[in-house]
């Protein structure tokens, strides 16, 4: 089985690269960075990732106009939010969206694909 | 004076001299008059004496007519001195015979009667001459009266000596004698003139001997008795008025000290209504002073003063408001400017339950539309009697302090999250070179990037709490209150601290919590995570941690206690103040950001609950708190649940279209896109007021209502829904933030009716609803003909 393919979408370039590096070495996936909302949802589209690590806060276009835009293009790709957003009312908020999962910033760079693996239920 | 005195002497002497003279005169003239007579009678005698004489001798004369003889019988008369003349008549009266010895006169002519006749100088006298019976003739005779005449005149002038004389004496009679008369009637004068002169009636006037007894002596006895009645008058007078004189002193005394009295009570009273007019002064003072909005209305919500403070806040004068209804002027609208109805004013509650009412978070309109957020508090009024008289209300514009409030909120949340993303690299670099997978790192750099992790995770709790305990406090985040099973949240937050209590080898006991509660569960959970994850960091190994709780009338009580070293008594209370550490050292060791006990408070306190920390016994620390209990049924499960549902069930209709009521517009963008995929026309609305009219004007096949809009209450919407006979059977789905008890869902079920709580479905389960909602309609439909 061919390693599973994550898109991390992020303007912070320094977070891009530890989640990469976090997600390569704990679990072996093929991870590909965005750091703008257009530019992963073209990669997304392109590429069709297994997964999407998507950030809350960007300018121009920000994680849930990203989501939606996906969702317009019918992408069915699941969504989990990696976002320094954790009040229980933006959770509540970003939920509804239709997204998989949140992870809150910062993250445990050892668990983060554990994580990943629960929320998309991969074995 | 001087003339009276010589007045009344005048008169009396006139008087006396008057009489006098009176006397003499006739004294005089009768001597006068009785010589005179005398003298005539004498010579009357002499003369019939001497004519009888002459007649019988001249009888014969005449009778013989011998003149001679009769010549010689008047002839007869010359010794007669006092005869001048004398004749003889015949019977014819014709003279005879003459005797006329002084030529100067001569016998009359004729005769006359016989008798006497007093002429000038003479008397003159007819005599008869008879013989033997017969008369023959007359006699006439005429006596001088010349000495008679001197003789009386020498009379008169002796009788004129003696009045002179008389007179001079009774002058001086009259002078000496009047002095008793006069004297004290001077005398009565002068004492009358100075009793009206010096209005004296002591004076009396003197009475002379001389007068006793007489009409003088009487009158001044009586003048004398008179003054001394007037004078004793006078004293009875002076005496009466001294009396009356001691009475008006001892009256006007009385009346001085009435009236003094009636002065200090005047000044009592002035004093007193000074004394309220200086409170009605320092009132009225500190009413225009106040810079918080004061104004007072009665018993019927009618304005009855306004301070100048919260006139200018209200943009209104109290003259405005004058016989207005205050809700309906200022408190009308709330914030989306839906109207409030005045039942349920909160400001009128005080006047109503006769309870003092306060409102942090309100709203006061201005006449030109405008209006400004305000705290408030209103009290009752109760006049002297202890009824109610009305209603004063405080308020505050708190336009600033929102300001404020927001930009503190916002700088928290900002930084908060601007502080998280560097943090995020951080954190991310140290986890992954303290794993070792980047290479292996020396012991003590290994050590160093422990330190370094444990204390970016430290930092990152902090900003969490921080961030948690500020939206707490400043109320952003409304409490998702709902019906909360006591046993379900303790065993949750247990659960979540299990494996940290087993590395810590400490036993965590929970005892039966029978109750349920009216909270927010996550809340709840996150208050006791907080407390057992303390009583956890602060117990040693192999200590039990005991959870345990108590219903009471109207709220639970949950306790968590440890064995561990306990709390100073002194900081009991105090530890729940932000960053308290008991021991400094506890915040390095242990870990904690120090806001833990202050979130919980916060939360506690936001539920109307108590918090407390207390001494446990034999050892450690005891930590209550109270959460209010649920009056009416206890919790029911989610409706979502019993549902029975197919999301592939086929839509039998045509433009199905579904009306979303949802004042969250992204969440309804998404819902709309979510509905949109699946073939559906959608509408939207984020209040409920329009809701009702999309759906009159409408008709959608379903309505999506979330129960906490911002206008009208859930509720109400579905009442008002359900009152359309076109709408009665549109199937509705409550999609609520927080799950809806049965009671609540049985008052929302006027028509079919399904509830999803929205944390408990994603968006992929609100499609399935929606689905199965429009599937079932349409088969209800279909069954319709049949079974009528």
């Amino acid at each position: 089985m061919p390693p599973k393919q994550i898109l991390i979408i992020d303007d912070e370039n320094d977070i891009q690269e530890v989640a990469r590096l976090s997600l390569q070495l704990t679990e072996q996936w093929d991870v590909m960075s965005a750091n703008s909302g257009a530019a992963g949802t073209l990669l997304a589209l392109s590429e069709g990732p297994d997964a999407i690590l998507l950030d809350v806060m960007m300018p121009d276009m920000d994680g849930p106009s990203t989501l939606r835009v996906l969702q317009q293009q019918g992408v069915r790709i699941p969504v989990i939010f990696l976002t320094a957003k954790v009040q229980p009312a933006d959770r509540q908020k970003f939920m509804q969206l239709g997204v998989r999962g949140i992870i809150p910033k910062p993250f445990d760079p050892l668990t983060l694909g554990q994580q990943i693996r629960e929320m998309l239920a991969w074995g | 004076m001087t003339k009276r005195k010589h007045s009344i002497r005048r008169k009396l002497t006139r008087i006396i001299m008057m009489t006098s003279t009176a006397a003499v005169l006739l004294a005089t003239l009768g001597f006068i008059g009785s010589g005179a007579l005398k003298f005539r009678t004498r010579l009357v005698n002499d003369l019939t004496t001497i004519g009888s004489v002459i007649a019988s001798n001249s009888t014969t004369a005449l009778v013989s007519r011998d003149r001679h003889t009769a010549d010689h019988v008047l002839t007869a008369l010359h010794n007669k001195l006092s005869i001048v003349a004398a004749g003889i008549y015949d019977d014819r009266g014709k003279p005879f015979a003459r005797y006329e010895p002084h030529l100067e006169f001569s016998i009359p002519p004729v005769t006359r009667p016989d008798g006497f006749y007093d002429e000038n100088d003479r008397l003159e006298v007819f005599f008869p001459i008879r013989h033997e019976g017969v008369r023959v003739g007359t006699l006439f005779i005429a006596a001088d009266t010349r000495d008679r005449n001197a003789r009386l005149l020498q009379y008169l002038e002796i009788a004129t000596g003696i009045v002179l004389l008389s007179l001079l004496a009774a002058y001086g009679l009259a002078a000496w004698l009047q002095h008793g008369i006069s004297e004290p009637i001077v005398e009565l004068a002068r004492v009358a003139a100075l009793v009206s002169k010096d209005k004296s009636f002591s004076v009396r006037a003197s009475l002379s001997r001389l007068n006793v007894g007489d009409e003088i002596g009487n009158l001044i006895i009586g003048f004398n008795t008179m003054l001394a009645e007037l004078e004793e008058r006078d004293r009875k007078l002076v005496l009466h008025q001294t009396q009356l004189v001691t009475t008006v002193a001892q009256r006007t005394a009385e009346l001085t000290a009435a009236n003094e009295e009636l002065l200090a009570a005047k000044h009592a009273a002035e004093k007193a209504a000074a004394i309220n007019a200086q409170l009605a002064r320092e009132s009225a003072l500190i009413l225009n002073s106040a810079t918080d909005g004061i104004f007072g209305v009665d018993l019927e919500g009618e304005p009855s003063f306004l301070n100048p403070a919260g006139a200018r806040m209200l943009g209104r004068s109290l003259a405005e408001l004058r016989g207005r209804s205050m809700h309906q002027l200022i408190h009308h609208s709330d914030a989306s400017g839906n109207p409030l109805p005045e039942e349920n004013c909160s400001m009128g509650l005080a006047l109503r339950r006769g309870e003092s009412v306060a409102d942090a978070d309100d709203l006061f309109w201005r006449p030109d539309g405008t209006s400004f957020p305000v705290e408030y508090s209103t009290t009752p009024m109760f006049d002297e009697e202890g009824n109610k008289a009305g209603a004063v209300l405080i308020f505050r514009d708190i336009t600033d302090r929102r300001a404020i409030e927001k930009l503190k909120s916002e700088f928290v949340s900002t930084v908060s999250h601007e502080l998280r993303t560097p943090l995020t690299s951080i954190r991310g670099a140290l986890g992954l070179l303290g794993s070792g997978l980047l290479g292996p790192v020396a012991e003590k750099g290994q050590r160093m990037l422990e330190i370094a992790v444990s204390n970016t995770d430290r930092l990152v709790r902090l900003i969490n709490d921080i961030l948690d305990l500020e939206r707490i406090e400043s109320g952003k985040v409304e409490l998702t209150r709902g019906l909360i099973d006591a046993q379900s949240v303790v065993n949750q937050a247990r659960e979540g601290l299990q494996s940290i209590a087993d590395q810590e080898g400490i036993r965590i006991v929970v005892e039966p919590h029978i109750g349920t509660l009216w909270g927010d569960s996550d809340r709840v959970i996150q208050t006791l995570t907080n407390l057992i994850g303390n009583a956890i960091k602060f117990s040693p190994a192999n200590t039990t941690v005991t959870l345990s709780g108590t219903a009471g009338a109207t709220e639970f009580t949950f306790c968590v206690a440890d064995q561990g070293r306990g709390i100073p008594e002194e900081n009991l209370s105090s530890v729940f103040q932000r960053f308290s550490q008991v021991d400094a050292s506890d915040s390095r060791t242990r870990g904690g950001s120090g806001l833990g006990l202050a979130i919980c408070q916060s939360i506690v306190t936001a539920h109307g609950g108590r918090i407390w920390a207390e001494k446990n016994e034999p050892a450690g620390t005891r930590v209550q708190f109270t959460i209010p209990l649920e009056i009416g049924e206890p919790v029911s499960q989610p409706a979502g649940d019993s549902a029975v549902l197919h999301p592939a069930t086929p839509i039998d209709r045509d433009d199905p279209s579904v009306l979303i009521v949802e004042d969250d517009s992204d969440l309804a963008r998404v819902m709309s896109e979510a509905l949109q995929r699946r073939g559906l026309q959608t509408l939207h609305t984020t209040c409920g007021n329009e809701a009702l009219t999309i759906c009159t004007a409408q008709r959608p096949s379903l309505i999506v209502l979330d129960l906490g809009l911002p206008d009208l209450d859930g509720f109400r919407v579905v009442c008002e829904l359900r009152k359309n006979p076109a709408i009665e059977n549109v199937p509705l789905l409550v999609y609520s933030a927080r799950d809806v008890g049965s009671a609540d869902q049985s008052r929302l079920r006027l028509g079919p009716t399904e509830f999803l709580t929205k944390s408990r479905g994603t968006i992929a389960d609100f499609e399935s609803f929606v689905l199965s909602l429009l599937a079932a309609a349409t088969t209800r439909t279909k069954d319709e003909p049949h079974a009528a």
